[in-house]
């Protein structure tokens, strides 16, 4: 794959989050804006200094949602690029702010994401489709498929997947902006009402509504515009890749999932760190199945052998790997365009030693991976 | 409903099935092989996904294969014109792409990862639409060879 090399040094000074959860009063534009004014109130960023916005968002809620959303900041002629990619919409922007910054082009960015993502099983293709009448385009069959894949060739029993959403709750308790807020036992996970065996309820992300936002800086700007280099971040590592189905078509396997490999193995060269130096991690678990998957594919667990950390507790807040800290697609939700920044602003609060009762001690790196429709996954790597 | 709206009956995607009689009741399988690496894609590619080349052939796929991973949809997505819940199945061909689909005519129990089955047809009509579509589906078959071992049940 090929890998632009990144020319200067970039760096998170701001992050924002609007809690995730159901806000029927609230409009994208008004829950995207809200995520906005809190990351250039963290980064101490002035909006005028603000020279380009990428704004990712899924769900058809009007034209041009990311200039409504910045036009009551008073609208100052910059690009506003609205990005979907579907769940790594939010990610996407991020990686393009991030590259825009590295080249050359600006100096400061603006990547933000919201959703308010309709109920129901979520589908990929048009209504129209053929995929309707064939009945294969169900996001949680997808994993299902999946999860039977991998319980068949690594022998993981139903409690390990089930701890993964356990977990996620722990976590999310520990989180005031988390969509799920009550914990609940394996036992619980594996009696909730089943949606695609193996999977059941508790096994599958919350479609959530929310948003999210981070300012991106040059390192060598940040005296320019005033910004205080104690809390900024590095961005180490951004890397995307799309789909390769190698003439498979729907490979629902137990050790490829999406393009995670590639795009991992392509973020380690580029910071020049390994799986060794990552401190925390954040994944997609749209589903149970899918945490262990990703921690696999990301080199961060031996082929097969993700459920037994699991189980051991050693992605855990208190383990070793610390795994979705904040709760996770499981738990946090899942608004589609504000979930891969939702993961930067996790890391970057873990990073500066700001995460309160969920603080991972002494966490110098983070990973966040974050995947979508059409094989997409995006890798950041931040470093304190 | 008249008669001649009845008879018009259509393949649900042409690129990937295409009906080989005048009842529209049997087709087969279409994909590509690519002629330098010579992998098969199931349905339309303009180009290989294995090693990009140019340079593909249309070829028919075998209608058999084995299955892969199955779940049972109790949520179906919006739309889904069959029964609640279905079993959905993948299955991989014996020239390898997998192929998504319902699993019909089998019990639960006897749901298995490595079944062989066989494309069977079904018309779905759903009232949205006044043409009648022939949907591939799988079904179970008692005996297959051709993914390198022989399987019997
Ligand atoms: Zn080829």
């Amino acid at each position: 794959m090929t890998q632009f090399k990144p020319v200067r040094d970039v760096v998170v000074v701001g992050v924002g989050l609007h809690p995730f959860g159901r806000f029927p009063g609230k409009d994208l534009a008004t829950l995207a804006r809200e995520a906005v004014v809190a990351a250039l109130q963290d980064g101490g960023v002035w909006w005028r200094d603000i020279p380009v916005a990428y704004f990712g968002h899924v769900y058809y809620q009007g034209m041009s949602v990311g200039e409504t959303a910045l036009g009551a900041l008073g609208l100052t002629g910059i690009p506003i690029i609205n990005v979907e990619n579907a769940c790594s919409s939010g990610s996407t922007a991020f990686w393009q702010a991030y590259w825009g910054i590295t080249a050359g082009v600006y100096d400061l960015a603006l990547a933000f994401g919201a959703e308010k993502v309709p109920g129901g099983p979520v589908t990929v293709t048009a209504a129209d489709s053929p995929e309707r009448y064939i009945g294969g385009d169900h996001m949680m069959a997808g994993y299902a498929l999946r999860m039977r894949r991998y319980m068949e060739e690594t022998g993981a029993p139903a409690a390990a997947l089930a701890q993964v959403a356990v977990k996620a709750r722990q976590n999310a308790l520990l989180n005031p902006y988390a969509h799920r807020k009550q914990t609940y036992t394996v036992e619980d996970v594996l009696a909730s009402r089943p949606i695609a065996d193996p999977l059941t309820l508790y096994q599958c992300c919350p479609t959530s509504e929310g948003s999210a936002a981070a300012v991106l800086c040059a390192r060598e700007a940040l005296g320019r515009y005033g910004l205080d280099p104690s809390r900024a971040i590095s961005v180490v590592a951004a890397t995307l890749t799309s789909g390769n189905y190698n003439g498979r078509g729907s490979d629902h396997s137990a050790f490829s999932p999406y393009r995670t490999e590639p795009a991992g193995r392509a973020a380690y060269e580029m910071s020049g760190l390994g799986p060794e130096d990552i401190d925390l991690l954040q994944v997609h678990d749209a589903a149970t199945i899918g945490e262990l998957q990703q921690i696999e594919a990301l080199d961060l667990a031996p082929r097969g052998e993700a459920w037994q950390a699991t189980l051991e507790g050693r992605t855990a807040l208190t383990g070793d790997l610390p795994v979705n800290t904040d709760g996770g697609l499981l738990a946090m939700g899942h608004p589609f365009g504000a979930t891969g920044i939702r993961m930067v602003h996790e890391t970057v609060t873990q990073l500066r030693g700001e995460a309160g009762p969920r603080q991972v001690p002494k966490a110098r790196v983070g990973m966040a991976q974050c995947s979508g429709a059409g094989d997409v996954t995006t890798v950041h790597i931040l470093a304190r | 409903m008249s008669a001649s709206t009845e008879s018009k009956v259509v393949s649900v995607d042409p690129s990937r099935l295409r009906l080989t009689d005048g009842e529209g009741t049997t087709g087969v399988f279409l994909g590509m092989r690519c002629r330098d690496c010579g992998i098969y894609v199931f349905g339309a590619a303009l180009f290989c996904q294995s090693c990009s080349s140019g340079d593909l052939e249309s070829v028919e796929l075998s209608g058999r294969g084995i299955l892969y991973s199955y779940t049972i949809v109790r949520v179906p997505p919006a739309g889904w014109p069959g029964p609640v819940p279905y079993v959905l199945g993948e299955v991989e061909l014996p020239e390898g792409p997998h192929v998504l689909a319902e699993v019909t005519d089998i019990p639960e129990a006897d749901l298995k990862i490595g079944l062989a089955v066989a494309m069977a047809l079904q018309k779905v009509q759903d009232g949205q639409s006044e043409t009648a579509r022939m949907v591939y589906k799988w079904r179970p078959i008692p005996q297959f060879t051709g993914v390198g071992q022989e399987e019997t049940r």
